[in-house]
């Protein structure tokens, strides 16, 4: 079974690359392919090498990096939860971390400052879901989902309230964050680091994950010990989608959709599905990013609205092939 | 009856006749949209629904006119003064009417044109403002003052701005060119399109808005395009009067010509965002700062 889907995996990590060295050669500015080339025999003009390497170049890296945590911390969800819904913000991370980064918005802070309050919103928003659901003593999967749809609904209303009480010109840079936006990615490798980290730790655990998917009764009659994994999970998905969000603002969809899209390629699997879904995740924000960096040149859109306008059709052909095999 | 008293009666009659005529229509005018605005006497209790128009009628001395206003009405310092019917963007129809005003000056693209109907349903006249040029501005101030009798002070305050921009334009708008790119917002980078009143303002100090062909009014641009079209001046505003931290994060790119030259210039936003005489001192700071740029040009190449 493993050796008949490495091929698709070495593919899929092909592909990547592709990707990324599309991401590097579009632009608002189109460059011939010539001036990639000179660049890397560092002959390139200024003007290309400051294009390439100081602002497509972190901005590719960084989309990657988010497309990536983002599908780890929804297939990590999914299986936590057991619902087919499940995605990275569907405790409320995200709410929290957007209720904190309008707030600095609001307040007139910079941009680190807004991604700082993001993080910071987002653990506060994760600890008082897992407090709430797992506070009493008595958690499950079950309580820990309705706790967080409720947190996530309540901060919904708070985000509503911060928009519709807001300045007209604050609302672009609002709007921009919640649909997602790569252009004020920070370029640093910590999401790069956290992102293998968080790959290699899971292989251990990879079994039982799969042993988890499929019930918790099941999994402790195997001797899993069921709170402890789910606490382990929980708060690695949590940890990576604050630093996803950090980075790029909430962008929707990855989470949610690009495990499932691995699982009709790659199966049941969590040792090969979760680093085939970063794989995936950061290849499809690549190329939304990519696309909303193109579309209406020089104009800019924020990727959130490409994400899903790519996943959509790709994921219902998908579903389509599998139910006629 | 002696001749006399005939020629006294007569003027009589017509001073009388004079009088009621005044009382019948003394205000009649085409606003914005052209809707035709009849007032019986000049305004006594105005509800302004713009900053902008708040400014301009303190202008030309009708401040005290003002029976409320909405949010942000900042300038001049008396205007804070003046109780708030809620924000340009959401009126509080019920806080207006209990004003009782005489006269509504709303702004026709920013205020909700559906509670502003309302209130002109309730039988209170609205005049619509839409100043999208300069001369819209010193017209805008003249019809105020027709509005509310004004009309001397208000005929003074436009002369005093058509004259200050007239001396500008034949300064600075036939001096070479200067490529500029004006940012008004850094997360996500927004420009201004040829439309806009800024880029107006850059045209009338001689400086050619590398965005103006956009179609968009205040799009959302690359940080790549602003490179490769290599402005010579970088201008921009921001929230506060301080400058903006990301006025400077443009110096890490080296290549470009107005971080080479040192040329990256804060406008103080409060002069720029609306369309009042104030935007006039703020087109004077832009006119300079290009200026000091085409000198730094002309000693560098010599």
């Amino acid at each position: 079974m493993t050796l008949n889907l490495l091929p698709r995996l070495i593919l899929l990590f092909l592909l990547a690359l592709l990707v990324i060295l599309l991401g590097l050669l579009l632009g608002s500015v189109s460059l011939p392919p010539e001036a990639f080339f000179a660049l890397l025999t560092g002959q390139g003009t200024p003007l290309h090498t400051t294009l390439i390497l100081e602002l497509r170049l972190p901005r590719v890296l960084a989309a990657f990096a988010t497309g990536g945590l983002l599908a780890i911390a929804g297939a990590l969800m999914q299986v936590l939860l057991r619902n087919p819904l499940a995605d990275p913000y569907v405790l409320g991370l995200s709410g929290g971390a957007a209720v904190a980064a309008l707030l600095a918005m609001l307040a007139g802070l910079g941009m680190f400052w807004v991604s700082s309050a993001a993080f910071a919103g987002a653990l506060f928003s994760t600890l008082l879901v897992f407090g709430l659901a797992y506070g009493s003593g008595q958690g499950s999967a079950t309580r820990l989902l309705l706790t967080g749809v409720v947190i996530a609904s309540g901060w919904g209303a708070l985000i509503s309230f911060l928009l519709a009480t807001s300045q007209a010109h604050q609302l672009p840079g609002m709007l921009y964050w919640l649909m997602g936006d790569l252009s004020h990615a920070p370029s640093s490798v910590i999401p790069w680091l956290v992102l293998l980290v968080v790959l290699l730790a899971l292989i251990p655990l990879g079994r039982t994950l799969n042993v988890l998917a499929r019930g918790t009764l099941q999994a402790a009659a195997l001797g899993v010990a069921v709170q402890q994994v789910e606490l382990i999970i929980f708060g690695l998905a949590a940890l990576l989608t604050a630093i996803a969000v950090t980075l790029a603002g909430s962008i929707g969809f990855v989470g949610l959709i690009v495990p499932h899209l691995m699982r009709m390629v790659f199966g049941y699997d969590q040792r090969i599905l979760l680093p085939a879904s970063a794989l995936a995740g950061g290849s499809l924000l690549v190329l939304a990013d990519t696309l909303a960096r193109i579309v209406i040149a020089p104009q800019q859109l924020p990727v959130g609205v490409i994400t899903a306008l790519l996943g959509v059709p790709v994921f219902l052909l998908l579903l389509y092939r599998s139910n006629r095999q | 009856m002696r001749p006399t008293h005939f020629i006294f009666f007569l003027l009589l009659v017509f001073s009388v006749l004079t009088l009621i005529n005044k009382a019948l229509a003394t205000v009649k005018l085409t606003d914005a949209t052209g809707q035709e605005l009849k007032l019986a006497e000049t305004a006594k209790r105005i509800i302004s629904l713009s900053p902008h128009i708040t400014e301009n009628l303190f202008e030309i001395g009708a401040g005290d006119l003002i029976a409320g206003t909405v949010e942000f009405s900042d300038y001049p310092e008396a205007a804070k003064q003046i109780p708030l019917i809620g924000g340009y963007e959401q009126l509080d129809i019920e806080a207006i009417l209990a004003l009782e005003p005489d006269l509504i000056i709303a702004w026709h693209s920013g205020n909700p044109l559906a509670q502003v109907e309302r209130l002109a349903g309730l039988g209170i006249p609205v005049y619509f403002t839409e100043p999208r040029n300069f001369s819209a501005i010193s017209h805008e101030l003249r019809q105020f003052g027709q509005l509310t009798g004004k009309n001397l002070k208000a005929e003074k305050a436009a002369r005093t701005f058509e004259q200050t921009l007239h001396q500008l334009k034949s300064t600075y708008a036939n001096q070479q060119p200067v490529k500029v790119f004006y940012q008004v917002w850094e997360q996500p980078l927004m420009t201004i399109n040829g439309e806009h009143f800024i880029s107006q303002a850059l045209n009338i100090c001689g400086g050619e808005n590398i965005f103006a062909e956009l179609s968009q009014l205040v799009p959302v641009i690359s940080r790549e395009t602003v490179l490769a079209h290599n402005p010579e001046v970088i201008m921009g505003g921001g929230m506060g009067e301080a400058t903006p931290a990301w006025l400077n994060n443009w110096k890490k790119f080296k290549s470009l010509q107005a971080v080479k030259n040192n040329r990256l210039y804060f406008i103080p936003p409060s002069l720029v965002q609306r369309p009042t005489v104030r935007f006039l001192q703020g087109t004077q700071i832009m006119c300079e700062k290009l200026q000091a740029a085409r000198n730094q040009r002309v000693t560098s190449h010599k």
